[in-house]
């Protein structure tokens, strides 16, 4: 009866197996301790008790689910200035790759690449002022005990602002991406090929993992305000 | 006591139940209902995600021990945070709790010495 009870609390945590693990770790210990404390003698008896007692395992794991949320929005917060440290590390290791080598560019492309140097710039700048007042908003905030429609709505900013962010820090990669290919347009030695196109790579992966993390978070807010019906 | 009553002070009743020492969930639910005088009679599932919750803000600790019955247990313990926010909420609670008493007596709080 326990087992069957903690494989629907598991089930209902599903969202985050990590929790749902630890949780069911500690519930199960919970039970047990219920049970052998209990006076009657009748294990099966003791058992629905301690479950009884317990709660409905859809309504624990709404509680948790907010928690988790919480978890969750702030491990974004902290990737979106994590990735936005990475591009900028990247970019600046590409142009002192160009200073050390001495790269020449073909000059009929220069108009180019001041106009798409102008894009990446201020659209980078624009990814760290809203990634930084992204983590700030969701940093100060205390956990809340339920997914009260304030806190919704926070999410929602939130997820705007990571949204904004990430938006002008892939139109950044894809200027740099645009310059790093006007740089190498007609290069011949594979070496010097080999860090841009490397730091590119980086800043790639780093927009892609935030991407990804704002889409995580996105199907947890879904299922929590499914959980919770929101 | 209603269940809705207590969910607005379950923080400071979990904080306080760990302020006697370290415990597992089970003992932090024997605790209250000890102190309580079985008052509060919970789910006992609440207790849980307030435990993780307030482990998330600093005001609780956790470690993972093996019971004597051979199952992993967590232990939770109040950090120096959660002490400092227990002794805030007391003095709170104990101002409302005069205001309150005051009013239903029919008098007002006890004025406290300038």
């Amino acid at each position: 009866m326990i087992s069957h009870y903690l494989d629907s609390l598991s089930g209902a945590l599903s969202f985050d197996r990590s929790l749902a693990r630890c949780v069911r770790q500690e519930v199960e210990d919970h039970l047990h301790e219920a049970v052998a404390a209990d006076p009657s003698g009748d294990r099966v008896g003791a058992e629905r008790r301690a479950i009884s007692n317990f709660g409905d395992p859809y309504a624990i794991a709404a509680q948790f689910a907010v928690i988790s949320l919480a978890k969750q929005t702030r491990r974004v917060g902290a990737a979106v200035i994590l990735v936005i440290a990475g591009v900028f590390i990247a970019m600046r290791a590409r142009v002192a790759w160009y200073a050390v080598t001495q790269w020449v560019m073909c000059e009929d492309l220069e108009a180019v690449r001041g106009i798409v140097g102008l894009i990446d710039r201020y659209s980078f700048w624009l990814s760290v002022i809203i990634g930084v007042g992204s983590f700030a908003y969701i940093s100060v905030g205390r956990i809340p005990q339920s997914f009260y429609p304030a806190y919704y709505r926070q999410l929602r900013c939130f997820f705007l602002l990571c949204t904004a962010a990430t938006g002008a820090l892939v139109i950044s990669v894809t200027s740099d991406a645009a310059l790093t290919a006007l740089e190498l347009f007609g290069t011949k030695l594979p070496t010097e090929f080999l860090v841009p196109v490397f730091s590119m790579a980086i800043e790639i992966i780093c927009a892609g993992v935030l991407v990804f993390q704002i889409r995580s978070m996105t199907q947890q807010t879904a299922a929590t305000a499914a959980l919770l019906k929101v | 006591m209603e269940g809705e009553m207590l969910k607005g002070h379950l923080d400071m009743i979990v904080l306080a139940a760990l302020s006697a020492g370290p415990a597992h969930g089970y003992a932090v639910i024997e605790e209250i209902r000890r102190k309580s005088g079985q008052a509060f009679d919970l789910p006992e599932g609440t207790i849980y995600p307030v435990l993780h919750r307030l482990e998330q803000a600093g005001l609780l600790s956790s470690r993972w021990m093996t019971a004597e019955s051979g199952r992993r247990r967590r232990v939770y313990a109040l950090t120096r945070r959660g002490d400092r926010a227990l002794a805030e909420r007391r003095a709170v609670w104990q101002q409302f709790s005069d205001a309150i008493g005051g009013l239903l007596a029919g008098s007002g709080p006890p004025r406290r010495p300038a």
